[in-house]
């Protein structure tokens, strides 16, 4: 009963005229960015950054959230009109795209979308009774779990968003490493400036994001040369009554995997995608339509995503540690606001945790009404050319690095990490372990040097705290699984390679 | 040369020397009380691991191409420096356009016409983040 009654607290909050504008402004935003090319929540998130300077604390958040589970929403229509994935909908083109070219177009964008609807509300319950239980644990950590988590996250990450534990943990240490730059907070003493007064605060956030992921994204973009003809085959949205049973078992269970696998660190909408599908592949009625344009293909794999997305939130709100890299840049801009995440927030700022929850569900309703009912406007963005689009995209990224701290010269530093980021982009780096590196990093530093204080340098301590060792015990079990793989596998190979005797 | 795993690995080589060399001119105190130095060396150290089993592993299996084309991102670099330059040494209108018709190079392909038009669009919203949002963007 409690939860019902916060969450009427939440509603209070998130129904204000004012509140409700950012809301619908960031689900705009969203959608708009999960449908265009060029441009993923990441880079958006950290383009408006800057403006949430001069807005309210609560609406600031509730847009930022908006536009992260919109895109999730406008990346599935581009993927099933299309076959374009942008941000992550890359399990959407298989039976979303099937269904296109069987002329059922409509019936996958309802699907997604109400599939959507059902993966987001059954989140926000899980969110709205994990979250606080899961603060009062964290209330028990000490710098060792921290630590000991962060680097579990680490691990996670770099293994899930590049199935390649080595690239991936690279680009964290890179971050760490960049993050390292600036003055050091314990000493007061100034590390790897170059003696420019420009690096004494440590390089922009905003710089190194959109450095890495708009800058280097535009110009994979135009080194492809791809041709993206719109879509101009007809919608027909509204679902028989036995297409439309066959969507909830699926979203249902898509719901579950995705609220699930949102939680866990490195988890989020990627992994509990291919998870869902793979599990209606499985379990469904209707397995062997699957992968041909069945409506579980698109309805679990959507659930999934928009439920993941949302418990995203609960390592960041209830521990303080984000567990991918757009919960990172969230995490920075309830720093930006002056408000630290983490076990005391719920209790703190009450009025902004739940708040945040129910907009999450308003923002559910105004997408699945943009989504659905409004799809055939959006598709009418994709006749913009990819020539029209780029420069605007580069002209919103010079105005948002500059407007950080009114400074060119943050432009300039921009440009050195948007070529840095192609080379990363082109070395096969992913750098989206960078950015949760580079915003952990300081926070890792923190804490090792605390526990280390408390144990008077000794590392046992964290492999005796029970919590701690727990935990590395596991990132020991997943680097000793990724050796003995790699090992197996390229033994495999030279087996395929030698001529049958 | 061109073995993209291999490069992949000396870059990462090159990236934690050139913060863990670095890292010693910091005090690095002990581990119960640690200096600024210590922590930049211990991950720079990690790196420097992670980097030459990329390199080891990168020798062990077959070499892959790496593609790299220098015009793209040439192009989209020398328009965000002028548009910096520009708009710091002239104005941001002026930056604006240089920006648009650089960049437009690396376009499929191009148009005077089209670019003024964007030019005229990416001004006038300028000017409505300079009025209504209150940036403060030195456009003339």
């Amino acid at each position: 009963m409690e939860i019902l009654h916060n969450l009427a607290f939440g509603f209070e909050h998130a129904l204000t005229l004012q509140n409700l504008m950012f809301c619908a402004l960031g689900c705009v935003v969203g959608t708009l960015v999960g449908l265009l090319p060029g441009l993923g929540p990441l880079a958006t998130i950290s383009l408006l950054l800057p403006l949430t300077y001069s807005i309210p604390v609560g609406g600031a958040l509730i847009m930022l959230a908006g536009i992260y589970y919109g895109a999730q929403y406008g990346d599935s229509v581009s993927a099933i009109t299309m076959r374009i994935p942008h941000a992550s909908s890359i399990v959407a083109c298989i039976d979303g795209y099937q269904l296109t070219v069987k002329g059922k177009t409509g019936l996958a964008l309802f699907t997604a979308g109400v599939s959507s609807f059902i993966g987001g509300t059954v989140a926000i319950i899980v969110l709205a009774a994990l979250a606080p239980l899961l603060g009062e644990v964290a209330l028990k950590f000490g710098p060792t779990e921290y630590c000991s988590l962060m680097v579990l996250g680490f691990v996670c990450v770099s293994f899930v968003t590049t199935g390649s534990l080595l690239s991936g943990l690279a680009m964290c240490l890179v971050g760490v490493l960049l993050g390292q730059i600036g003055t050091d907070v314990n000493s007061g003493m100034q590390r790897y400036t170059l003696g420019l007064p420009d690096l004494a605060d440590g390089i922009g956030l905003v710089s190194i994001a959109l450095g890495c992921f708009g800058i280097a994204e535009i110009t994979k973009n135009l080194d492809s040369h791809e041709d993206r003809s719109p879509f101009k085959g007809k919608i027909h949205l509204i679902p028989t009554w036995a297409e439309f049973k066959r969507i909830i078992p699926s979203a249902l269970r898509g719901s579950a995997v995705g609220s699930f696998l949102g939680i866990l660190p490195g988890g989020g909408p990627v992994i509990a995608q291919f998870a869902a599908y793979a599990f209606d592949k499985k379990v469904s009625k209707y397995r062997d339509e699957i992968g041909t344009g069945a409506i579980e293909g698109v309805a679990g794999q959507a659930a999934a995503d928009e439920a993941a997305a949302r418990t995203s939130f609960i390592p960041l709100m209830s521990i303080g540690i984000p567990e991918n890299a757009v919960m990172a840049l969230m995490m920075a801009a309830f720093i930006i606001k002056g408000i630290q995440p983490g076990p005391n927030m719920i209790a703190g700022h009450p009025d902004l945790f739940w708040g945040l929850v129910a907009s999450m569900w308003v923002g559910n309703c105004f997408l699945i009404i943009l989504n659905v009912p409004m799809v055939r406007y959006w598709l009418s963005v994709f006749k913009i050319p990819y020539n029209v689009l780029f420069p605007a995209i580069l002209f919103f990224i010079c105005i948002g690095t500059y407007s950080v701290n009114n400074s060119l010269d943050d432009v300039l530093i921009t440009a050195v990490f948007g070529l840095t980021g192609y080379a990363f982009s082109r070395l096969d780096l992913d750098p989206p372990p960078l950015i949760l590196g580079f915003i952990l990093g300081p926070m890792l530093e923190e804490n090792f040097r605390r526990a280390l204080l408390l144990s008077r340098g000794s590392f046992t301590i964290f492999v005796t705290r029970p919590i701690s060792g727990t935990l590395f015990a596991l990132i020991g079990i997943i680097i000793v699984w990724q050796i003995i793989s790699f090992f197996l596998q390229s033994r495999r190979a030279a087996a395929a390679g030698q001529p049958p005797a | 040369m061109n073995n993209r795993n291999l490069l992949k690995g000396l870059f990462l080589v090159a990236i934690s020397l050139a913060f863990g060399l670095g890292s010693f001119r910091y005090p690095m105190g002990s581990f119960a009380r640690a200096g600024p130095g210590l922590f930049p060396l211990l991950v720079s150290s990690l790196l420097l691991l992670v980097g030459a089993a990329v390199v080891v592993r990168a020798l062990l299996s077959e070499p892959e191409r790496m593609g790299f084309h220098v015009r793209n991102i040439a192009l989209i670099l020398t328009s965000l420096v002028g548009f910096a330059l520009i708009s710091e040494h002239l104005n941001m209108i002026a930056g604006i356009l240089f920006m648009v018709f650089c960049a437009a190079v690396a376009g499929t392909d191009y148009s005077v016409v089209r670019n003024l038009k964007i030019a005229g669009v990416l001004i006038a919203v300028a000017f409505v983040f300079q009025r209504f949002l209150g940036l403060q963007l030195p456009l003339y």
